[in-house]
């Protein structure tokens, strides 16, 4: 699977954008801090998965004054030629096409069109709260499988709804109160054990994957270890029934799969909080590696990898275990600079030669158009939009 | 932002209230219908008018009416004994095209929801309990959305309708998850139906 041609129209700072990575090996995405090479590879990443690897709200990724944002992507997906188009309506829905036709469950899209994002940020799967580490194995496992997807979204909808109804209980459980809370709580638990049970399976099968690429990276056999912890023992339903009482006065959820946490150990003892920053980042550099192969191996094709500036935190030769580690990906490399000597590039693409970008002053392309000739047809006709 | 005037904005306004209709989309409905012909214009108003005056719910099943009972309780020919519980008017017509059940509906009005600030008591749920007796129901089908809401309130309608001795059937599943009924097409909903089964309490 890789990228043949992207482009962007009013996400975040450009205005039109157009670009062709190579198809194999890096291309390098280069400019100066603040041109937007992040916004591009946020935007790639956003037509897989819908959601914006910064965590940042819908709002700011059209560019202000903009009705709304596309991105479009063609891609040769073993062969096969797949046109992914997708709009960011604020307000309002996504709408995405895939060859033109209308795609009602964008999660059916997510499992046969992986993208594995690398970023600075990436420390915080170590070294930040447990949300971030579920993060990471809920991504991986939505990319595996779609019927995952789905079960974390119903989770997600759920939890909500009972929060909602624990906090319009103010504490006082009338009939209707716990008549209602019971049919949340039997959903919750039918969604929430199969979270967990497919979480467990997920981290048994990248537990290999993730030693083997910590020896790689990090250059020696350490003692690493992954394992997941519930929540609450026994069956969900008796366990939310236990603490039912609890989350009536305290008006949250107290057990379930948003509680669970992934265990990252270093040495024996906890990464999170033993281990030093360098060796936070290998450990997060080698979980986001396990979790890249993991999905090139069920899902039959390389994640396309997109690294935004995170080999200037490596050194040599952690960046080099990188590159090596991901021999068939097609790789998209932001950085502000080249990468230093004994790492290849097959394409090295000037981010102020892209497009046209707001308040940018006068550089580059000035406005490549979002359509290449007849090729790949008209763009999405936002007048077509309703939902 | 340029500041339209108070009939233009007071028409925005109205429409932005609609459901589905962002503050954009009220914009471009608003202006359509100022650019289109005065007679296809004033026929829209009319519709609205006339509809919200003659139209009203059915004092037995919820659903639309013009007059007291709608036309599905007023039919002789449709069966006691059995009602087809649904969330909105929209899922009668759906049910009814498949051609696949012939007695009695009730429409709830929504579904469980907080988020939507809507629970029990602001469905037309005590109303369907209501009927069990005097219409000597035997079978009370949920035919609720196949998404969590629907699913909630499905839930908690067969609790309370198996403390009142009456059978309960839920439509098979196999419709598309996270689905309304409106969108399943006749066929699958046909199916769905005559594949009900039993829910336990
Ligand atoms: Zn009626």
């Amino acid at each position: 699977m890789h990228v043949e041609r992207l482009w962007l129209s009013d996400w975040r700072c450009w205005e039109v954008a157009e670009l062709a990575p190579s198809a194999t090996g890096i291309t390098l995405l280069t400019g100066p801090n603040g041109s937007g090479k992040t916004n591009v590879l946020e935007a790639l990443a956003w037509l897989a998965r819908r959601e914006s690897f910064r965590a940042a709200p819908r709002d700011v990724l059209v560019r202000e004054g903009a009705p709304q944002a596309i991105v479009r992507g063609r891609f040769d997906s073993g062969g096969r030629a797949l046109l992914v188009e997708a709009e960011c309506n604020v307000p309002g829905r996504d709408r995405v096409l895939v060859n033109r036709q209308p795609v009602r469950h964008h999660r059916e899209l997510q499992a046969s069109f992986p993208v594995s994002v690398f970023t600075p940020d990436d420390l915080a799967v170590v070294k930040g709260s447990p949300s971030e580490r579920r993060a990471v194995l809920d991504e991986t496992a939505s990319s595996i499988s779609a019927s995952f997807a789905e079960a974390r979204a119903g989770l997600d909808r759920v939890l909500r709804q009972r929060a909602i109804l624990l906090r319009q209980a103010s504490g006082r459980l009338t009939a209707e109160i716990e008549d209602t809370l019971a049919v949340w709580d039997r959903q919750l638990s039918r969604l929430g054990e199969e979270v967990a049970a497919r979480r467990e399976a997920l981290v048994a099968a990248l537990r290999p994957a993730f030693e083997s690429a910590y020896g790689r990276v990090a250059g020696e056999r350490g003692s690493v270890s992954l394992s997941y912890t519930r929540s609450w023992s026994g069956e969900l339903d008796a366990a939310l029934a236990a603490h039912r009482g609890e989350d009536l006065r305290r008006q949250v959820t107290s057990v379930g799969p948003h509680r669970d946490e992934l265990v990252i150990l270093h040495a024996g003892k906890l990464a999170r909080s033993h281990a030093s920053q360098g060796e936070q980042r290998t450990l997060a550099l080698a979980l986001r590696l396990a979790a890249h192969t993991l999905v090139e191996e069920h899902v039959g094709t390389a994640p396309i990898l997109l690294l935004d500036d995170v080999l200037s935190e490596l050194d040599d030769y952690r960046a080099a275990a990188l590159i090596e580690a991901v021999p068939s990906a097609q790789v998209i490399l932001a950085a502000a600079s080249p990468p230093r000597l004994g790492i290849d590039v097959a394409t090295t693409i000037d981010v102020r030669e892209i497009g046209r970008r707001l308040g940018a002053t006068q550089g580059g392309g000035g406005g490549a158009p979002l359509v290449d000739g007849g090729e790949s047809g008209t763009p999405m006709c936002p007048a077509a939009v309703e939902s | 932002m340029a500041v339209y005037t108070p009939a233009v904005q007071r028409l925005i306004d109205e429409l932005g209230k609609l459901p589905g209709i962002g503050p954009k989309s009220a914009q471009r409905i608003a202006f359509y219908l100022l650019r289109a012909e005065r007679v296809d214009v004033l026929r829209l108003a009319d519709a609205i008018r006339s509809a919200k005056e003659h139209v009203s719910f059915c004092q037995r099943c919820w659903n639309v009416a013009e007059g007291p009972e709608c036309e599905i309780c007023a039919d002789p020919r449709r069966e006691a004994g059995t009602i087809c519980v649904v969330e909105e008017p929209r899922d009668v017509v759906a049910v009814e095209r498949t051609g696949s059940f012939h007695g009695r509906y009730h429409v709830l009005q929504g579904a469980i929801s907080p988020i939507a600030g809507i629970g029990p008591a602001q469905l037309k749920v005590k109303e369907l309990l209501e009927r069990l007796q005097p219409e000597a129901v035997e079978e009370v089908i949920l035919c609720t959305n196949p998404n969590y809401e629907g699913e909630a309130t499905a839930m908690y309608l067969a609790r309370q309708l198996h403390e009142r001795g009456v059978r309960v059937t839920r439509i098979a599943s196999g419709l598309p998850v996270g689905g309304d009924l409106e969108y399943a097409d006749e066929l699958t909903l046909g199916r769905a139906l005559e594949g009900r089964r039993p829910v336990e309490g």
